[in-house]
């Protein structure tokens, strides 16, 4: 019942969504068939190209057309290409999922440890060590991060490809660089938390059954941090997903973000809208599972609100 | 001899007669480091210097662009004007085929043309060959070109790469995946297309023409971050890296195994000036013009990726009908007293001016130079510096709707005609400054219909001599390519339109 409330409030979301992401697109500055047509060409030229993407019809012919796009992919097509929009981004999703949900797993292991290593060894050299690290990997912005990772790995090392996407070996760096961020929040996360419940009267009586002190942080602990860190996962990987933008451009990965940047360089308004709408969709849907997996996770959140 | 070995060795000597015999075997591949992906292999709508560089490799057309953009005879043997000059005949060869097996003839070779003049097809070029008229095929090897209009300069239009000879039936057959599997007669045909990521392409079997493949594989991968191309030069992960920014040049000119190739670009940058108010007066033009310190900005600020210009259209614009002049002075004390002379004291002159951002080299960097120089001058200079979509909508508003004074913009074409006619005729395409010269009118007017090239020669040197003492622009320079080469590359060519010509490449690794 949940979920279906859930899904139903979704919809009024997607449609003020769709129409924002239209109305602002179309106020994007250039004109796409200018764009096209390029600087020397007449206005006779520029209109002809114009009337055949559709471009001279009313806004809202064309919103409408918008909406039909999304039940029939064929009427969706890339002013750039000609190709279905659907086409396009189905051919560049996957590369951009294995992307984030590398990044996010990733992420979430190094953050975990690094959070676990530092709340057990507070005040010691390897506290102040990653409490250093961790800062620096909030603080550098991806950009910067994956310029640095293709100087060191690639350039100087020697070890990994700089760009592209033809081989398991150039997903690493990608991955490397987008799971810096949420390993260094994970662990500020996972280390505040477990500072927050060592001295629990539940941890106390794990103890006293004899459980062993890995055991009791752990399966106890670590499970309460969880729960905080599922939540902030689902805004980690929505992130991901607008930052993949910037990553993907830097690693020349051909995913949803090289995409958008292609289109937005090229006025391609189907591409940009369509895509923009997609990463909506997944924000709805990634706030939906986050939800889920917190009331599985932490029981008290499935009891109905009393008052 | 016995009559066997006789015939042996007389069928070796055909054998090695034979054009095809003697070529080597496609060895080694190529594998090149591009900043912009072509979204498209389909020359309607290929605007990339990276998409004609394909073209070339994947298509024949009737004619090509030659390395100093010079025009070369592909498939055509010959052509002719009809007296009234509305007729152009070529003739070309025969026998070939495209690379799905089917012929090419001249059948083939006007379709191709009428899906190009097609407007209904999205052609970006429709307009610009309209005065093509109509293609139709009189003989297997004879097209006709019944033109609208009489085009003295047909033969520059059929060169261009956008006029390649389309395979009309796979593309209809294929819509919009043409544009990734171009059926064209070249030596080569795409073999992947990862759109974003690479563009593989080996020789095609079906090529029977004179110029076979020399690479069992070229590679295009797209590497839109500077600092990413230039690590897979650096790496040796590719061999040739486009567009070097000027930061880098020292670091690749530092490798063992390859080098920065500084070459002309007919790229001419120019400060479009609008031409009403303050700037409809010579005086103050002329005072723009000298008081920019060309030299300083090319090697200072463009990192000597630029030279200073020296007429409006740059090198490689048909060389044998372009004119060049005197480097305009920098004499700020005479820009001054120019100003002074037209009524302008200090700081009671203000423009604006419109500059992209990314869009040429060190373009945000330059206007700011620019605007330096026109301050200590007395002039008020306000630099709008904004994204490339705005850019594009500032710069082809028509003059009286314009509310800046000048635009940066860069002109690269390969026609003379195209370029004057569609900058300086009254009232016309890309005319966004609203010059208006009935001289140049007239000019234009003949020279578009003249195809002796003599005449051609005096009609657009008056026209450019015309603009050059007119000043609707300030000249600024021309941009050079940069171009990263590793050593294990021979026989690479580079137009000056920014289009690799790959086709005799050998990788020597």
């Amino acid at each position: 019942m949940f979920v279906v409330r859930r899904l139903i409030a979704a919809v009024p979301v997607l449609v003020i969504v769709s129409v924002l992401v239209f109305w602002f697109v179309d106020l994007i500055p250039g004109d796409p068939a200018q764009m096209l047509a390029g600087t020397m060409a007449t206005d006779a030229e520029v209109a002809a190209i114009r009337e055949f993407l559709g471009l001279d019809r009313p806004l809202g012919t064309r919103y409408v057309m918008f909406l039909r796009g999304l039940v029939d992919p064929d009427l969706a097509k890339s002013f750039r290409t000609g190709r279905p929009v659907a086409l396009e981004i189905a051919e560049r999703m996957p590369t951009t999922v294995v992307i984030a949900v590398g990044g996010l797993l990733v992420g979430l292991i190094v953050g975990a440890l690094s959070g676990v290593a530092c709340a057990l060894r507070q005040g010691t050299l390897t506290d102040t060590v990653i409490t250093v690290l961790t800062l620096a990997g909030i603080s550098m912005p991806i950009y910067w991060l994956g310029l640095l990772c293709i100087w060191l790995f690639a350039v100087h090392l020697g070890w990994l490809p700089a760009a592209g996407a033809s081989t398991p070996a150039h997903f690493v760096l990608p991955i490397l660089a987008v799971a810096t961020r949420p390993a260094a929040t994970f662990s500020r996360l996972v280390t505040a938390n477990l500072l927050e419940v060592m001295g629990k009267d539940y941890l106390d009586t794990a103890r006293s059954k004899g459980l062993s002190e890995m055991r009791v942080i752990l399966v106890h602990a670590l499970r309460n941090s969880l729960i905080a860190a599922v939540s902030v996962a689902g805004v980690q990987f929505g992130a991901m997903l607008g930052g993949s933008v910037i990553n993907e451009t830097v690693f020349g990965v051909p995913g949803i973000g090289r995409l958008l940047v292609q289109a937005v360089g090229s006025s391609d308004y189907p591409i940009i809208q369509y895509c923009i709408l997609m990463f909506a969709v997944f924000f709805v849907v990634i706030n939906l599972a986050t939800d889920l997996l917190t009331m599985w996770l932490d029981p008290r959140t499935r009891q109905p609100v009393t008052r | 001899m016995p009559r066997k070995t006789l015939r042996h060795v007389l069928l070796a000597l055909m054998c090695c007669a034979s054009p095809l015999a003697v070529a080597a075997a496609p060895s080694g591949e190529l594998r090149v480091a591009i900043g912009i992906d072509p979204d498209t292999l389909d020359p309607l709508t290929n605007a990339l210097p990276i998409g004609n560089a394909i073209s070339l490799l994947v298509y024949n057309g009737l004619y090509k662009l030659g390395a100093t953009n010079n025009i070369e005879p592909d498939l055509a043997t010959g052509y002719s004007y009809s007296a009234d000059g509305m007729v152009l005949t070529v003739t070309m060869v025969t026998g070939r085929h495209f690379a799905n097996g089917d012929p090419l003839n001249a059948e083939a070779v006007a379709a191709s043309f009428n899906r190009l003049l097609d407007p209904t097809t999205g052609s970006i070029y429709a307009g610009l060959y309209a005065s093509l008229g109509t293609a139709v095929a009189v003989a297997e090897d004879t097209v006709e070109f019944r033109l609208k209009e009489a085009n003295g300069h047909a033969l520059m239009l059929l060169a261009n790469t956008a006029a390649v000879i389309v395979n009309v039936g796979a593309a209809k057959e294929m819509g919009a995946e043409y544009g990734r599997h171009p059926v064209g007669s070249g030596p080569y045909m795409v073999e992947d297309y990862v759109g974003g990521e690479r563009i593989s392409l080996v020789p095609s079997p079906s090529y029977d023409g004179p110029a076979p493949a020399t690479l069992e594989r070229i590679t295009f991968i797209a590497a839109p971050e500077d600092g990413s191309r230039m690590a897979l030069l650096e790496t040796g992960d590719v061999d040739i890296a486009e567009r070097v920014p000027p930061e880098a040049i020292p670091t690749i000119q530092a490798l063992d195994d390859a080098e920065v190739r500084l070459l002309p670009s007919m790229f001419s940058i120019s400060m479009e000036l609008v031409l009403r108010g303050p700037l409809t007066d010579a005086r103050v033009r002329q005072a723009l013009n000298i008081s920019v310190d060309r030299e300083g900005i090319t090697t200072g600020v463009l990192g000597g990726l630029a030279t200073p210009s020296v007429g409006m259209v740059g090198p490689g614009t048909q060389d044998d009908l372009r004119r060049t002049f005197d480097p305009l002075p920098y004499d700020p004390e005479r820009a001054k007293a120019l100003l002074a002379e037209a009524g302008y004291g200090p700081g009671q002159l203000a423009l604006t001016m419109t500059c992209p951002t990314g869009r040429y080299i060190k373009d945000v960097q330059a206007c700011q130079a620019l605007q330096g120089l026109w301050q200590a001058i007395g002039i008020n200079v306000n630099a709008n510096i904004v994204d490339r979509g705005t850019w594009s909508g500032v710069i082809n508003t028509v003059p009286d709707e314009r509310k800046d004074n000048m635009g940066m913009v860069g002109r690269a074409t390969a026609g003379i005609d195209y370029t004057l006619y569609r900058l300086f005729y009254t009232g016309v395409g890309a005319n966004r400054t609203g010059f208006s010269n009935a001289r140049v009118d007239e000019l234009l007017r003949l020279g578009r219909t003249t195809s002796d090239p003599a005449r051609q020669k005096e009609i657009y040197g008056e026209v450019q001599e015309i603009v050059w003492t007119e000043q609707p622009f300030v000249f600024l320079w021309y941009q050079k390519q940069a171009i990263g080469v590793g050593d294990d590359v021979k026989g690479l060519e580079v137009r000056p339109d920014e289009t690799m010509i790959l086709g005799t490449v050998t990788v020597e690794r």
